[in-house]
């Protein structure tokens, strides 16, 4: 038994410790906006929030995460009207749109920390986060696009 | 297995590539059924009484907006309110014709019949409109979903219509031809910035790909596979530790599949891995990337009975007359699809019918191979189409539906089906490796007199049933056939039998042969003495597109101006994605070369592109922005190599692609024009591999002509410069 804390709902889920967090998410809670692309923490696309912090869900046991406040791409606002997801639709960034929950995971930590990240540091925090359509000039846009609250 | 026998697939795709997948466009009454009313016209869009405009798309929808594109089409035409139009993936039917989404062909084959079918439903919606007015057609316009009468200013909209009048204009298809279409400069939706319709659930994670599909009692299963990719045989099962596994369900072994099912993916992983399998290897076990371009160029070497692919005038004889000769030799290694979301798909049997969730590239063709491997009736599979997390050609097999449907038959329980990335990478049908030995020959002049190319590839058409007489595989030959005005040329097309599954990546064939034929131009061009822009222009008077867009690149990227010590600039210019329906594509890549390490930088990419009509102007921008970058990965880094019969790489830290730290800047340019469309998934891709290897020589004097250019690739040519 694993008792989570997701986009501020409390969950009891029935899975061994070792499970990954990701299945968790994904399979028993429904929350499929956080994706599965390898299992190793090489790609990002499986990016949450653990305390505010961007980690890779593919590779964070279910038991690493309890008592911890789990914030998944449904939870990042309400109405999906958090800047960087603003942003990420004025831009047209996503193409097939699977990596970009991860993507916009990982930048939303990254603005939390640092809310007028140069171009370096953008590179520098989303080098982890493979886009295999290379929607990557625009994600750079977007995240200085939201940063500048345009 | 070839479901789909070569006559089958050519008369589809001629219907298909005619424009004609609207085959059936009988319009039918207004139908009431359980009370609610919708109106299709044909198989392109449904209107409802609240003026809801659902457009059909039959193409799957991969990241290059084609839901967004086909719906402007059809829009344009019907003269809807955009506000009104929405977008569905139906599952797969006859009336669609060939469902298959590749070659960049979506826009191009379906923009004429797009285009009528919004044009037939709205002279209908006119014709009922004027009728219940007792007026003449002629009297009336559609505009924003509305039909006006214009002497008396009546007006009813489309949903009104649907809702309260009988519509029953119908169309033959002489009919359909007949009708007058808009003239570009009419256009108000088609050409216009519109932002794409599955971009908003693409941003909040509500987007539904085949991976996030579930079925009430759907069960978890987890296939062995065998240890080389080709050829394996299943000796034997021992289930006796997974059968201890938590949650585990059953074993399944249908033929050579085996497979886990459990009541959660992580115990289906904890069964699978439990399961004992021996396999027999098969013929394949010692292949390897060293055996496979061994063979290749044996074959390069004595093959002289393989047949042409491009024959004009006498090749051998003007070499040999040619007051210059140059040769080179280039190669490509495999490369995989590495499409993010792994393939997986979700089955249900029941009733005697297979229900299949996923992502699909080509319904068509799964359909064919789904019959005869389940031993059913086309009309008991439907796929029901998802987004796809990335296609660039990996979804056109339905390698992993075969085994979602076969396992579903087996346990009668809804199954989902993931591969890991490792599975994914592993059970890829990869870009097959290629080698070309090009001989080129110069008159006294400067002039290319003579152009020979032996090339080697695998062919994946095989499969589809797409070999033509002489055995040849048009999709793994395409490029081979450039545009130059060059008067002798052969080319030869040597099959490459390996043992590794070969597919459809990005670009495919072009990929490879546009890298051959650009540096061996560059190659050429400095044999001449000639700037490499000039060079390829006095070769394509006769293509005044072509040289339209490599001049462009030339004049943006600053061509011909000093750079700083090992920096250079190379161009290239392709008539991708085919020489028939071509984009007319040219890049100019600016890089930086490390001489102490070989490592390439690409700093800057100018592309330039001619696709006709841009139906999307942002969407052209961004599949041309992500096709260059994909060819940046794929020039740079990807080298799947092959050892003991199967890929020896297993997931991205081995297999690497491109980061957003080595995406450079890229300026595209998209030429405005009244043409009609073609497509712009691919072409850019097939530019980067050789304008990079030329701004290396650019910088350096050192020709690499092995893809990837990798540091010990542009090491060696150094080494062999000095």
């Amino acid at each position: 038994m694993a008792r989570l804390l997701v986009n501020g709902k409390s969950h009891t889920v029935d899975v061994a410790p070792d499970t990954p967090l990701l299945w968790v998410i994904r399979e028993h809670l429904r929350l499929t906006g956080t994706k599965f692309g390898c299992g190793i923490a090489q790609c990002g696309a499986c990016t949450v929030h653990l305390n505010g912090q961007a980690v890779r869900s593919c590779s964070t046991p279910v038991a690493a995460a309890e008592g911890k406040k789990i914030t998944t791409i449904e939870g990042l606002d309400p109405h999906g009207g958090h800047p960087l997801q603003v942003a990420w639709i004025a831009e047209q960034v996503p193409q097939c749109g699977y990596c970009q929950s991860g993507q916009i995971m990982q930048a939303a930590a990254l603005l939390a920390k640092n809310p007028h990240p140069n171009d370096q540091e953008i590179v520098d925090a989303m080098s982890g986060n493979i886009c295999r359509c290379a929607t990557y000039l625009r994600i750079k846009r977007a995240i200085q696009r939201a940063a500048q609250g345009v | 297995m070839s479901p789909l026998n070569r006559r089958d697939f050519l008369k589809t795709a001629t219907v298909a590539g005619a424009g004609l997948t609207i085959h059936v466009l009988l319009p039918l009454p207004a139908e009431a059924a359980g009370g609610t009313i919708t109106w299709e016209p044909n198989a392109a869009l449904t209107i409802t009484p609240d003026g809801v405009v659902t457009v059909h798309i039959t193409k799957a929808e991969m990241g290059q907006g084609v839901g967004t594109a086909l719906a402007q089409i059809v829009a344009e035409e019907l003269e809807a309110d955009w506000k009104d139009i929405r977008v569905d993936y139906p599952i797969n039917d006859e009336k669609y014709g060939l469902m298959l989404t590749g070659g960049s062909w979506s826009v191009n084959w379906t923009f004429d019949a797009l285009s009528r079918a919004g044009a037939a439903a709205r002279l209908s919606l006119v014709d009922a409109a004027a009728t219940r007015w007792g007026a003449p057609a002629t009297e009336c316009a559609a505009e924003s979903g509305t039909v006006r009468h214009l002497p008396t200013g009546r007006s009813m909209s489309y949903g009104s219509i649907v809702a309260n009048l009988p519509i029953s204009k119908r169309f033959s298809d002489a009919d359909l031809k007949a009708i007058t279409l808009k003239k570009p400069a009419e256009y108000r939706i088609v050409g216009k910035w519109i932002p794409r319709l599955d971009l908003p659930e693409k941003v909040n994670g509500r987007a539904k790909f085949g991976i996030d599909q579930f079925l009430p009692g759907m069960v978890y299963a987890k296939v062995a596979y065998p240890p080389t990719r080709e050829g394996a045989k299943l000796k034997a099962v021992d289930d006796s530790e997974a059968r201890k596994a938590p949650g585990f369900i059953r074993t399944v072994v249908v033929g050579d599949l085996v497979a886990a099912v459990a009541d959660s993916y992580s115990n289906a992983v904890k069964a699978r891995d439990a399961l004992k399998v021996a396999w027999d290897p098969g013929p394949h076990a010692n292949v390897s990337s060293e055996s496979i371009f061994r063979d290749y160029a044996e074959k390069a070497r004595t093959d002289t009975r393989s047949p042409s692919w491009v024959e004009a005038g006498n090749a051998e004889a003007a070499l040999k007359e040619a007051a210059k000769t140059h040769q080179a030799v280039y190669t490509t290694d495999y490369v995989a699809h590495m499409q993010m979301e792994p393939m997986n798909c979700v089955a249900r049997f029941e009733d005697g019918a297979y229900d299949l969730y996923t992502g699909s590239q080509f319904q068509t063709m799964a359909v064919g191979y789904l019959t005869k491997a389940l031993g059913v009736e086309a009309k008991a599979i439907r796929i029901h189409q998802q987004y796809l997390g990335g296609g660039f050609g990996r979804r056109l097999e339905p390698d992993i539906m075969i085994e979602a449907a076969l396992i579903a038959r087996e346990i009668k329980k809804p199954v989902k089906l993931i591969r890991s990335r490792e599975e994914d990478l592993r059970r890829d049908f990869y870009r097959s490796a290629t080698l070309q030995v090009v001989k080129g020959g110069l008159d006294a002049g400067g002039k290319v007199v003579a152009w020979h190319n032996t090339l080697v590839a695998a062919y994946p058409g095989e499969r589809y049933g797409g070999l033509d007489k002489q055995g040849r595989d048009a999709f793994a030959l395409n490029g081979a056939d450039h545009i130059y005005d060059i008067p002798n040329q052969f080319v030869r097309a040597i099959r490459g039998e390996t043992g590794i599954a070969v597919g459809y990546v990005r670009a495919v064939a072009p990929n490879y042969t546009f890298f051959a034929v650009e540096t061996f131009i560059d190659e050429l061009a400095h044999l001449a003495g000639a700037d490499p822009v000039q060079f390829r222009l006095g070769m394509l008077g006769h293509a005044p597109r072509l040289a339209s867009v490599l001049r462009i690149v030339a004049e943006r990227s600053g061509w011909g101006k000093p750079l700083p010590k090992n920096v250079g600039r190379g161009v290239a210019c392709v008539t991708a994605q085919e020489k028939k329906s071509p984009t007319y594509t040219a890049s100019a890549v600016q890089a930086a070369v490390d001489p102490a390490t070989g490592v390439v930088r690409v700093q800057k990419i100018w592309c330039a592109v001619d696709p006709g009509i841009a139906v999307n102007p942002d969407g052209v921008r961004s599949q041309v922005e992500g096709s260059v970058l994909f060819g940046v990965s794929n020039a740079l880094k990807e080298q799947g190599i092959i050892a003991n019969g199967a890929i020896a790489q297993t997931n991205f830290h081995d297999y690497q692609v491109l980061r957003m730290n080595e995406a450079p800047e890229v300026e595209v340019f998209v030429v405005p024009s009244t043409a009609y469309p073609t497509g712009v998934g691919e072409p850019g891709v097939t530019t980067i591999a050789p304008a990079l290897s030329n701004a290396i020589f650019m910088a350096t004097g050192a020709r690499v002509r092995q893809v990837p250019l990798l540091p010990d690739r542009v090491l060696k040519a150094l080494q062999q410069k000095a």
